[in-house]
């Protein structure tokens, strides 16, 4: 079989999240793909749109909802323009799942900490949903997500469905001058939300993603609370085209991010070179 | 191994029947826009090749990974998309008289070929090619094949490697393909005088190309691993003009692009093309963050993956010493030298260098 070759995916739903980000649902066209298929969260896919190519996203969807998968993209180079210009019904390609995942096994009986900037909420999604679908065999669950502005928040619903559980802690900010008179909740980077908000690190893994800069100014704050580099966990978005390890482009140092990530440990990335 | 001796006529008669067999037969021509150059390229007779001559241009990659090459068609209707698969399995081909760094290059690129999930179509392409060796005899002083480990009667990636002896050559036979390709030809027997004549001529040939460089030492890789953040890097990169021709003419470089492109509205082809890390665009994120933003990072990065990354990962040096990049090179860039300014380096400055890491 060669390993470039796509399966199809039907998209069976589309959610608008902001002005130029989007989600897919997405089925297997082949019932027999659709069965064996099973994949990891933090895990990603090459999604696509024929015409124009293949993008790289991660899995939005959590692994606990069979029988399809989800990704989110933001509109701005040729395949994702592409992909949002097909509707329900249209097909796409996959090929996937690729990489490596976030330790779900490993966090059981532990707390957990989820932060996400921006569009870096769809991996930290699927490890939410992941962990919130077995709910009982987690401590504390706590999410710490912002963006540039209340209209860049993603998965709004979702968002109001985690503001009603009382067993999650749900932290939202905005950045100074991205509020709306209506927004309830902080006005403030990130980091320092963190900070305000995170009491402790004891017994607590972190999830962290987002854009190079947000993870840049977050990491000290969680060194600070106590997190050790080994419980903090990160992915890395390089570009790729293969998704195999062949096409020689998402390396850092002799680290291949699709083989050996995309997630990979705070103490990991410090030890990596620092080119990304 | 069993060895042959192979007369001029022998090779000829191999030629002939593979090419009424329609089998094709690649070798070194001369290239048809400049005679002074080599192209590998289908013969049709022992007499269209050029051997002895001079290295090709252009490696034997493009036989295994096209420059570009169709992944899978589509043809996309109001139903649906369907995909039209690319056969995996190649026509069977001959390469004849490849330089043993060509052939040597192959294997060297099939360990990051079969890396977990396994490229069917460089392996379908490996499958089906023969691949007979002559020992180089036209070394300049761009090669380094001996820095590497291998050198001009190295029978690495080769089916058979053959030796100039008086009257034809001598045929060593390194794998079944080699031995089945050869059976019928020749004899068995190869007198002392053959032998004694192959064994000189090696050793001329390896004479002749093992002072261009000095040997790598098996702690290099780690050294530049270390050095990462060297201040070398930048001074070293000044005269790159980030061309990537280095990339094209090499035999181990395989990085690659994946396009689609429209024939009409509705159908299309998905391409893989050559591409190289020496392009700005290589490492470009859709939000315009780019991990290499200069030329001296993109430099770095290939003498990184060549000698440091490629053989942590694949205990492989991704390089055979062939010289093509330090000859093809309009900076005037040259392998050998910096390798060579980058090994005292690391014998002067064995530790890690300041602001190495982080």
């Amino acid at each position: 079989m060669n390993i470039y070759q796509p399966h199809l995916m039907r998209i069976v739903e589309i959610t608008d999240e902001t002005a130029d980000t989007r989600t897919l649902k997405l089925e297997f066209k082949d019932p027999a793909v659709a069965a064996a298929f099973q994949f990891s969260a933090g895990q990603f896919g090459e999604y696509s749109a024929f015409g124009e190519g293949e993008s790289t996203f991660c899995i939005a969807s959590s692994p606990t909802r069979k029988g399809y998968i989800e990704c989110s993209f933001k509109a701005s180079g040729k395949v994702t323009k592409a992909l949002r210009r097909i509707g329900v019904g249209d097909t796409v390609g996959f090929r996937g799942p690729y990489g490596n995942h976030f330790p779900i096994e490993e966090m059981k009986g532990h707390s957990v900490l989820f932060v996400a900037g921006g569009i870096g909420l769809a991996p930290v999604r699927c490890a939410i949903w992941n962990v919130l679908d077995r709910r009982d065999e987690f401590k504390d669950v706590t999410i710490v997500y912002g963006a540039r502005s209340v209209a860049d928040l993603v998965y709004k619903r979702e968002l109001e469905q985690w503001a009603q559980r009382d067993d999650i802690r749900l932290c939202l900010t905005v950045d100074p001058g991205g509020q709306t008179p209506e927004w309830k909740g902080d006005v403030a980077f990130l980091p320092k939300v963190i900070e305000n908000h995170v009491v402790t690190a004891e017994d607590t893994y972190a999830l962290i993603c987002g854009p190079p800069i947000m993870i840049k100014l977050t990491l000290p704050v969680l060194a600070k609370l106590g997190f050790a580099a080994e419980r903090i966990y990160t992915t890395l978005e390089n570009r790729m085209k293969c998704g195999l390890g062949k096409c020689g482009r998402c390396n850092i140092g002799s680290t291949y991010v699709c083989k050996d990530g995309p997630v990979f440990t705070a103490a990991e990335m410090l030890k990596m070179p620092q080119e990304f | 191994m069993t060895q042959r001796f192979l007369s001029h006529a022998d090779l000829g008669a191999l030629v002939a029947e593979l090419v009424a067999a329609h089998t094709r037969v690649i070798a070194p021509v001369r290239a048809k826009d400049d005679a002074r150059q080599l192209d590998y390229l289908p013969i049709r007779a022992l007499a269209d090749a050029a051997l002895g001559v001079a290295l090709p241009r252009r490696s034997l990659k493009e036989f295994f990974l096209p420059p570009t090459e169709v992944l899978l068609s589509y043809r996309q209707t109001k139903e649906g998309v369907e995909i039209k698969e690319v056969p995996t399995q190649a026509q069977p081909q001959v390469i004849l008289c490849a330089s043993p760094c060509d052939a040597a290059a192959l294997e060297v690129v099939d360990k990051v070929m079969n890396w977990e999930y396994r490229d069917e179509l460089w392996f379908g392409r490996r499958e089906a090619t023969t691949i007979v060796s002559l020992l180089c005899s036209i070394m300049d002083s761009s090669c380094f094949c001996s820095a590497i480990g291998l050198g001009p009667d190295s029978s690495r990636g080769s089916d058979v490697l053959l030796t100039p002896v008086e009257g034809g050559y001598r045929a060593q036979v390194i794998t079944p393909k080699g031995e089945a390709l050869l059976k019928d030809y020749g004899s068995a027997e190869l007198s002392a005088a053959a032998e004694a004549g192959a064994e000189a001529a090696q050793l001329a040939a390896r004479a002749r190309v093992a002072n261009n460089a000095p040997a790598i030492p098996a702690e290099f890789s780690a050294w530049l691993a270390e050095n990462f953040d060297h201040p070398i890097w930048k001074t070293m990169a000044l005269r790159c003009n980030g061309c990537g021709a280095c990339a094209g003419v090499c035999p181990t470089c395989h990085c690659f692009d994946i396009v689609d492109e429209h024939e009409s509205s509705e159908q299309g082809v998905r391409r893989r093309n050559w591409d190289s890390c020496q392009m700005a665009k290589f490492t470009l994120h859709a939000s315009g963050h780019n991990p290499r933003q200069s030329q001296s990072e993109r430099f770095r990065q290939r003498i990184q993956h060549k000698f440091s990354v490629y053989p942590r990962r694949f205990d492989e040096i991704l390089c055979t010493g062939c010289g093509r990049c330090s000859r093809i090179c309009p900076g005037g860039m040259n392998l050998p030298e910096i390798l060579g300014e980058l090994m005292a380096l690391a014998k002067s400055e064995p530790e890690k260098s300041e602001g190495s890491g982080q």
